[in-house]
């Protein structure tokens, strides 16, 4: 017996009416690769998948005014070689490298990274640190919340019931940032990240830090600035000393927001090297004298 | 529902549930059992096809997704001029690449997308290329072997014309 029914949209519009009618537990089903498992173990998730994965104007990147919009069903594949991208948002395209491999990276979306909202999701934090708003559509209203503010917690976000993840967007940082992704995992593919850490920042003429954003994945139940950690960096010189203790406010910060945890023996010395590296890569200084233990 | 699509360039037509997965569709309804089932959960690459060129796990997208569209399957990659392997296939038995052979439809195919995009990949590059296919017998040194000299060749071809 089938468990759900499956429709294909093929443009916006069609997807949104479709999503809202009524007699059906509708779901948007867009890579697949989470849904579908989700689908196996949690039948009763939807009685039928609405297939937006096809709708040309959701694959679309381009630059409006200062701004990149990627559409919500680009997969990851697409993101990683695009060259607006690569030029505008390094942090992004690596991250999106960072999935899994090359077959989840050619079906799974940046959208449903997003909309599925996992905590060790790959693209979160290198959009979260892009300061990047999704925009969401329902039959009658529009909502642009930045991505912290859509994710509530892990697998929980403000899209409603009905509502469809349309793009994602975010300010083209100037020209002179620099911005690092890491991630830790088990291996290099197929890894469910550990820890991930997404930095930008830049200096002005006089060697002053004037902007640092830092975001962590995998760290946190939300993923959000560290905001004692971006504060201890602006206007400062670039030092070893700084990077370090940076590193210390970012786990810090960490067990403000999750607590002690059974993993934190691991991740505070983790966390604590990646953001002092991570931040030393942004700002091109060498750790190697201070870091030797 | 009903399917149609273009499998290794045959029209194929059947009628299956929706919420069929494209690996059993091609496994149970079109009888296409080159493509294996190993992890079910997009781990292990044994699954994994081309749909409209692209190298996809086959276990986790549904069949209706790839209704209308080109799906390749490792019964699509055999020599032009017979059903013998091509040089790819050669190349795997020709570097011992084989053993068990459960996970070798899905590196075959994981090997001709890399090739198709990158005709002289390095080994880091074939290394990625096939992170997603795992083989628990070779310890995938004589995957990479087979794969690179297959790039070799195929450029030494193509500049000879």
């Amino acid at each position: 017996m089938e468990r759900f029914q499956y429709v294909r949209a093929t443009n916006v519009a069609e997807a949104l009416t479709l999503l809202n009618q009524p007699g059906y537990k509708n779901r948007p089903l867009a890579g697949s690769t989470d849904l579908l498992l989700l689908m196996r173990k949690k039948p009763d998730v939807c009685d039928r998948v609405i297939d937006i994965s096809l709708i040309p104007e959701l694959h679309r990147i381009e630059q409006q005014g200062n701004h990149v919009i990627i559409g919500a069903a680009a997969t990851f594949s697409e993101v990683l070689s695009n060259s607006l991208v690569n030029q505008t948002a390094p942090i992004l395209a690596e991250a999106c490298k960072t999935v899994g491999a090359v077959q989840i990276r050619n079906m799974g979306t940046v959208g449903g990274n997003v909309a599925n909202a996992a905590a060790c999701a790959d693209s979160l934090p290198a959009l979260v640190c892009l300061n990047a708003t999704a925009r969401v559509l329902t039959p009658a209203e529009e909502f642009n919340w930045t991505v912290s503010e859509l994710v509530l917690s892990p697998n929980k976000t403000r899209i409603p019931s009905g509502g469809l993840l349309v793009s994602l967007q975010y300010p083209i940082p100037p020209l002179e940032t620099r911005g690092i992704f890491l991630k830790l995992g088990r291996r290099n593919a197929m890894a469910i990240s550990r820890l991930t850490v997404a930095a930008l920042g830049r200096v002005d003429i006089s060697g002053r830090i004037v902007e640092a954003r830092f975001v962590t994945g995998s760290a946190a139940p939300q993923i959000c600035h560290f905001k004692d950690v971006e504060a201890s960096l602006i206007g400062q010189i670039p030092t070893p000393e700084l990077m370090l203790a940076a590193g210390k406010l970012a786990t810090e910060e960490m067990t403000e927001l999750s607590g002690t945890r059974w993993s934190s023996e691991f991740k505070v010395p983790a966390l604590s090297a990646m953001t002092a590296r991570a931040l030393a890569r942004v700002f091109q200084i060498s750790l190697e004298k201070v870091e030797a233990v | 529902m009903k399917f149609t699509l273009l499998v290794n360039g045959i029209k194929m037509n059947t009628e299956a549930p929706a919420d069929t997965s494209l690996l059993y569709l091609l496994r149970d309804y079109l009888h296409l059992t080159g493509t294996k089932e190993g992890c079910n959960i997009g781990e292990c690459g044994a699954c994994s096809v081309l749909l409209d060129g692209k190298l996809v796990n086959s276990c986790l997208i549904l069949a209706a997704q790839a209704n209308g569209r080109e799906v390749k399957t490792i019964e699509g990659v055999h020599a032009l001029e017979n059903d013998g392997p091509n040089d790819l296939q050669q190349a795997f038995i020709d570097y011992g690449a084989v053993q068990c052979g459960f996970c070798i439809p899905g590196m075959v195919l994981a090997g001709e997308s890399l090739l198709n995009s990158n005709p002289n990949p390095n080994r880091t590059e074939i290394r990625a290329a096939i992170a997603g296919n795992l083989c628990r017998c070779t310890g995938y040194q004589q995957i990479v072997d087979a794969i690179q000299a297959t790039a070799v060749k195929r450029q030494e071809k193509n500049s000879r014309g």
